[in-house]
C-alpha cells in the first residue's frame, strides 16, 4: 500500500504515487489539462477520484473517474434556480458522503451554495435550505468570491453537519439539511468596526475542519485568527498570541489520531499574503491551541511563499503542503523535516493524501 | 445536416469528439444536442464567454440561438479571446456589453493598462 496525492492546480490535476516510505515519487499528469483543478480527492469509499473543475469560459463542473484518472465523467449541468436570482460561479470543494451512504457527495462552490447528489455524483441538486438561509442578505463575498468551501460531516450524528463560507461565517444543521443555524459566537470579524465586530453572520472563515475521533471538537483557520470549539462550535476560543507569528492564513490540517494536534501555514496579513518574515513552514499545536512552534526543518529559506486553503493536509503519517509557486513538500516526521516531491507545477490550489495500491 | 465544431478543451469533455455532424432547425437546438451541452449554457442563454459562427457569422449577429441552419454548412464553437479577464470574470460587470465581444476586448485594453 503506497500513498497518492492528487495536487489539483491551475492548469490541470497532477497525481504522485508515493511508497510506503513516502521517499521516491512517480509523476502523473497533467490530467483535465485547461481545467483549474480547485479540488481532488480519492472517495475512500469506492476508490473514485472526484474533482471539482473551473474553467472561465465554461464554468464549474464535478468530474469523477473510476479508472484512476484515464476517464472522467462530469455530472450533469450544475445550476441553481432560475427563481434564485443566484448564478453560479466556481465550484470550490468536493466532499464524500458517510460511508453508511456510499451514493451521496457533496460540492460547495460560489455564491454560498451547497450541492448534494444521492446519485454518486451524477446529478447534484442545489440545498434550498441554503440558498433561502434568513441571512443571506448579511453575507459578503471574501477576495475569492463567497466561496462555500467547507464541508463537514460528523460522524457522531447522520443529521449533524457543518458549512464555512467566506464570508459569512459557520453553520450548523441538526436536522440534516432541513435548517442552518450560524455558530460564529466568539469569532471576530475584524474588517468591521467595533462595536459590530462580533456579528450574527459575516465571518470569514478560510477553513473548517471537524476532529473525526472527537467530534465536538472544531477548528477553523479564519480571516482573523485561528479558533478551536469544544462544544459543536457554540463558541469559540481564538488561539493566536502564543507563538503564531500572524492569525492569518488559509490552511488546516488536524491529527486523526490526536485531537489536540493542528497545522497551519500563517500568513503576514490580509494586505500581504505570504508567508512571514521569508520563512516558509508550518506551524504545529500539540496542546489544542495553546502554543505553537514552527516545523521547517529542510525547507527553502528565505521563501515567501503562500498556500491556498486545500493546500495542506495530514493523512496520519505525512504530512503535505503545496505553494502556489508550484513546490510540493512532503513530511514524515510531523513536519519536523521535509523534502521537496515536485517544484515548478501550475500554481497548485489544493492538495490530498490517499491510500493507493 | 449540420456540421458542428468545438474547441480541443470541449472536444476532450464529449469522448474525444470535436466534428459531429447533426440535423437541427435553428442553432440552438443543434448545440443542446451536443453532450457539453451544459458546458455551453447559462440559464437557457449561452455563456458568455463562448461564441457561436455559423459559416463564419457570429450568432449574436443572426438573432442569437434562434438562428436558423437553413443553408449553413459548420457552426463552429470558439471561445472568446478574454487575455486580460481573472479567473471566472469575478468582479467585472460585464452586463450589457454588445456585443459580449467587444465588451471583453474592452477590458482586456482596460486591465493591460492598469
Amino acid at each position: 500500500m503506497g500513498v497518492l496525492l492528487l495536487a489539483g492546480t491551475r492548469k490541470g490535476l497532477f497525481l504522485f504515487h508515493g511508497d510506503d516510505e513516502r521517499s521516491s515519487w512517480e509523476l502523473e499528469g497533467p490530467l483535465l489539462p485547461g481545467w483549474s483543478v480547485f479540488h481532488a480527492i480519492r472517495d475512500r469509499r469506492d476508490g473514485s477520484l472526484q474533482i471539482v473543475a473551473n474553467n472561465f469560459v465554461y464554468g464549474g463542473t464535478f468530474q469523477r473517474s473510476d479508472d484512476d484518472g484515464k476517464t472522467w465523467r462530469r455530472a450533469e449541468g450544475l445550476a441553481l434556480p432560475e427563481d434564485s436570482e443566484l448564478k453560479l460561479d466556481e465550484v470550490w470543494h468536493v466532499e464524500p458522503g458517510r460511508d453508511t451512504d456510499p451514493d451521496e457527495i457533496w460540492l460547495g462552490a460560489t455564491p454560498g451554495v451547497l450541492f448534494r447528489s444521492d446519485d454518486r455524483g451524477t446529478t447534484f441538486e442545489p440545498v434550498q435550505s441554503v440558498i433561502e438561509h434568513p441571512t443571506r442578505e448579511k453575507w459578503e463575498p471574501g477576495a475569492g468570491g463567497m466561496c462555500l468551501h467547507s464541508i463537514q460531516l460528523d460522524p457522531s450524528d447522520p443529521k449533524r453537519m457543518y458549512i464555512a463560507i467566506s464570508a459569512a461565517g459557520t453553520f450548523r444543521t441538526d436536522d440534516g439539511g432541513e435548517s442552518w443555524t450560524p455558530q460564529n459566537q466568539g469569532v471576530a470579524a475584524d474588517f468591521y468596526p467595533e462595536p459590530d465586530n462580533f456579528p450574527e453572520v459575516g465571518q470569514c472563515v478560510h477553513k473548517l475542519l471537524l476532529h473525526p475521533e472527537r467530534p465536538e471538537r472544531l477548528w477553523q483557520q479564519n480571516h482573523c485568527g485561528v479558533y478551536r470549539s469544544d462544544d459543536r462550535a457554540e463558541s469559540w476560543e481564538r488561539l493566536e498570541g502564543n507563538g503564531l507569528p500572524s492569525g492569518f492564513g488559509f490552511p488546516l490540517a488536524l491529527d486523526p489520531r490526536d485531537p489536540d494536534v493542528a497545522y497551519v501555514i500563517p500568513e503576514e496579513g490580509a494586505e500581504n499574503r505570504v508567508t512571514p518574515n521569508g520563512r516558509l513552514g508550518v506551524y504545529r499545536t500539540d496542546d489544542g491551541g495553546s502554543s505553537w512552534a514552527l516545523v521547517s526543518g529542510g525547507l527553502p529559506e528565505p521563501a515567501w511563499g503562500a498556500v491556498m486553503r486545500e493546500g495542506l493536509t495530514f493523512d496520519g503519517s505525512g504530512l503535505y503542503f503545496a505553494t502556489q509557486s508550484g513546490s510540493v513538500f512532503a513530511s514524515t516526521s510531523r513536519g519536523e523535516q521535509w523534502t521537496e516531491v515536485a517544484r515548478q507545477l501550475p500554481p497548485i490550489l489544493s492538495l490530498e493524501a490517499a491510500e493507493w495500491s | 445536416m449540420v456540421v458542428v465544431l468545438l474547441p480541443s478543451l470541449l472536444a476532450t469533455q464529449a469522448g474525444g469528439q470535436a466534428r459531429f455532424e447533426l440535423e437541427a432547425a435553428t442553432v440552438g437546438e443543434a448545440l443542446r444536442e451536443l453532450p457539453v451541452a451544459d458546458l455551453l449554457f447559462e440559464g437557457g442563454e449561452l455563456r458568455r464567454l463562448v461564441n457561436v459562427y455559423l459559416d463564419g457569422d457570429d450568432v449574436r449577429s443572426l438573432g442569437g440561438l434562434d438562428a436558423p441552419l437553413a443553408g449553413v454548412e459548420e457552426v463552429r464553437v470558439i471561445a472568446a479571446v478574454a487575455g486580460g479577464l481573472p479567473q471566472g470574470g469575478r468582479n467585472l460587470d460585464l452586463a450589457g456589453a454588445d456585443p459580449v465581444f467587444d465588451g471583453l476586448q474592452r477590458v482586456d485594453v482596460l486591465l493591460r493598462h492598469l
